[in-house]
């Protein structure tokens, strides 16, 4: 019963990405490398954030909630948008639109983040025979994720590919995109500044993704009328 | 071609990314990890066979479900565990179950933590009289019965006290309906339980001498004390106490201590050889007793004047109980009780005298006990005062240690700290080691750790793949018709008919 379990959470954590990938037509245009490619493209970054965290930040022994250490972690998560930028702009894709790379980026990226974050802990702790709700919840938190790497992907596109956008729209895809790279402060914020429990906080990531998703969805459709 | 042999090369290495998946499946398949609820420290029930004839607990491992005694009534307990609180014991429930040899899965008994020999303290006497009584009562009864299945002993703590209450709550409902309630389940992964090979029995001696004077030594008669220092009980890891006999084994090394210290100097060193002895086989008959007289040069069992086995002293409040062998009008019983009397009337003490017939042809017959409290013989505030601190640390250790023959080695710790505690007071120390021979085989296997595991229902599972398929359906369709529109979604579907069609 307990792999089954694991089994159960695997699909869950992983499912949508396989899903996303062959519902869009992004399995038409066979755009698997580019995928491939963002996904190493986070391994660098991870391990960029991973040395320059090691460096700067010192551990406290409490798990509260200290403004400066949340600052420098939300400082070094710019790697993460610095990365992003990299993905999207500097590797060479093939000849796919602009409309597809910024999906299939953020789907390496998020595929990337999840087997990272979530892979380990999984398969460690889900085949055990003790049930807990936890590998669950982590599963629906990386469902939030891609929702949420993928608008980030648009945002930057967005930012950095498309050349004429109006102007009134560029400060809120701004606000936005500094908005979606600083999620991972706001939810460690959540959790240990004002406490709140585990499935308090995905709800709360499950919300804003989904709100974000439709925002930046909004946003690229409006940018994209007057280049079409 | 080149685009073919690029995505011949793909699916290539598709396959082989899947069969290492399948191979990494395989491999999880064999391990199994821990994570439990709660971990417990558990003590089993003994096994043994006497004469042949089981008895005891008669099995070791458990995995099985767990279930308290609310359990609804005609409910068929074969693979589930009863978890039963001393407190609520129902005697004679236990005994129907055992007797009529109902299945069970196994039982756990929780023993309040106020017997529990990290916690000393004399709280509550009241409650902890009766619920010795039904702890005896419950001994008896599942030592003499043959039980096929796992019985163990715990403790109460706070972890299985919220298991139990939680067991408790989901029975009185019926059957465990949600996965977060679900059941628990009991793991215990010890292998068969093994006999005892040649369990040994160590009898300790000392010997110090009498003022030989102008008798010779060997002609100078004998004093013997003796008490047994092991123990017996339902659960050998628990048959710990200093009564039965650690209080006698207390009185000697006190006794022994006492007497070294007159003996050094040639002044005060009386007229009569001193032997003590520590033996063990107590509980089996006073095998180990039996075995030393034995080995006993016949001169020496000659020269024994008058042999004291002391025994469960410190278990009644101020009585003291001498039982003879010969009857009470012999002279030399005379003479002693007088003397103990006089004794005990300075410290307010009653002497009884208890005439118990032995059987004369065995070698059993100089061995007379008493019972009563800490006599003082000596004066308090002198040298030679008995040593309260001295007592008090052996009956200390006496009370953490488990102390069953079978399964004390030869060089246990605690055998070799009793030899060197009796070196320290005698001039020479044998060790004599025999074999625990007879109608008994004892098993091992006597204190494990239980797991406690929450876990859920096969069918939580089965709804949770079932509501994560039709999760990544709807998904699947949601992201087609936004994508590719409603039109590719239907074609999907139809696209094996529109082919057939073409080719014909």
């Amino acid at each position: 019963m307990t792999v089954f379990h694991f089994f159960n959470c695997a699909i869950l954590t992983f499912g949508p990405h396989a899903v996303y990938y062959s519902a869009t037509p992004l399995s038409e245009y066979d755009t698997l490398g580019t995928s491939v490619k963002a996904a190493l493209v986070y391994l660098g970054t991870a391990l960029v954030k991973l040395v320059c965290l090691a460096t700067f930040l010192n551990v406290s022994e409490n798990d509260g909630f200290d403004p400066y250490q949340e600052l420098l972690k939300a400082l070094i998560g710019f790697i993460d948008v610095a990365g992003l930028y990299f993905a999207l702009t500097q590797l060479t894709h093939r000849n796919i639109s602009q409309n597809h790379k910024f999906q299939a980026v953020g789907l390496g990226w998020a595929f990337a983040d999840s087997v990272l974050h979530r892979l380990a802990p999984l398969w460690v702790g889900a085949r055990g025979l003790e049930f807990t709700w936890d590998y669950i919840l982590q599963g629906l938190e990386a469902n939030a994720n891609l929702v949420l790497s993928i608008s980030l992907a648009a945002l930057g596109s967005l930012m950095w590919l498309r050349k004429n956008k109006p102007k009134t729209l560029i400060p809120i895809i701004y606000a936005c995109a500094g908005i979606v790279a600083t999620m991972p402060s706001i939810t460690s914020y959540l959790r240990r500044g004002l406490g709140w429990h585990f499935p308090k906080v995905v709800g709360f990531e499950l919300f804003t993704s989904l709100v974000m998703a439709f925002i930046s969805w909004q946003l690229f459709s409006a940018c994209q009328r007057p280049s079409a | 071609m080149a685009a073919l042999k690029k995505s011949g090369a793909y699916r290539q290495l598709l396959e082989s990314m899947y069969s290492m998946i399948a191979l990494l499946f395989i491999l999880v398949a064999c391990i199994e990890l821990c994570n439990a609820a709660a971990a417990v420290d558990v003590y089993r029930l003994i096994q043994y066979d006497m004469s042949g004839s089981p008895f005891g607990s008669r099995f070791a491992a458990l995995n099985h479900h767990a279930a308290s005694l609310h359990f609804p009534p005609g409910a068929d307990l074969s693979r589930t565990v009863l978890i039963i609180p001393l407190r609520e014991l129902n005697i004679t429930f236990v005994r129907e179950y055992i007797n009529q040899k109902k299945p069970l899965g196994g039982l756990l008994f929780l023993l309040p933590q106020v017997f529990s020999f990290e916690n000393g303290g004399n709280k509550q006497i009241h409650e902890k009289e009766k619920l010795k009584n039904v702890l005896a009562e419950l001994e008896q009864l599942l030592i003499h019965a043959n039980i096929p299945y796992p019985v163990y002993f715990a403790f109460e703590n706070d972890e299985i006290d919220t298991v139990l209450s939680d067991i408790k709550k989901n029975d009185a409902i019926g059957q465990p309906a949600t996965a977060t309630t679900g059941g628990y389940k009991l793991v215990i992964p010890t292998p068969e339980p093994k006999k005892v090979a040649s369990p040994t029995i160590t009898n300790i001696q000392g010997w110090l001498s009498g003022l030989k004077g102008d008798v010779d030594a060997n002609q100078l008669p004998t004093i013997a004390v003796v008490a047994s220092y092991d123990t017996f009980g339902a659960a050998p890891a628990l048959s710990l106490g200093s009564d039965s006999n650690g209080s006698g084994i207390v009185a000697l090394l006190e006794v022994a201590r006492l007497f070294s210290l007159l003996y050094s100097n040639p002044r005060t060193r009386g007229r009569y050889n001193l032997l003590f002895g520590l033996t063990s086989g107590g509980p089996y008959n006073y095998n180990g007793t039996q075995k030393w007289l034995r080995s006993f040069d016949q001169r020496l069992r000659e020269s024994i004047d008058y042999a004291i086995c002391l025994n469960s002293i410190g278990s009644w409040d101020n009585e003291l109980w001498i039982h003879v062998s010969k009857p009470p009008e012999n002279a030399y019983i005379k003479q002693i009780f007088e003397g103990f009397s006089n004794v005990a009337e300075e410290l307010d003490l009653k002497v009884g005298l208890k005439h118990k017939k032995i059987n004369i042809s065995n070698p059993r017959r100089h061995i007379y006990g008493h019972q009563g409290k800490n006599v003082q013989i000596f004066a308090d505030d002198s040298s030679l005062a008995v040593n309260p601190s001295y007592v008090q640390s052996w009956l200390d250790l006496l009370s953490r240690t488990p102390r069953v023959a079978p399964f004390i080695s030869k060089n246990d710790p605690f055998v070799m700290a009793l030899k060197k505690e009796l070196a320290d007071h005698t001039d020479e120390v044998t060790v004599q080691n025999e074999i625990l021979e007879g109608i008994f085989t004892f098993y091992d296997s006597t204190h494990t750790r239980l797991n406690i595991y929450q876990v859920a229902s096969v069918t939580f599972d089965l709804l949770l793949l079932l509501v994560l398929g039709s999760y990544l359906i709807v998904l699947f369709s949601f992201l087609v018709i936004t994508t590719r529109g409603l039109d590719d979604l239907i074609s999907l579907f139809r696209r094996p008919p529109s082919r057939k069609v073409k080719t014909a």
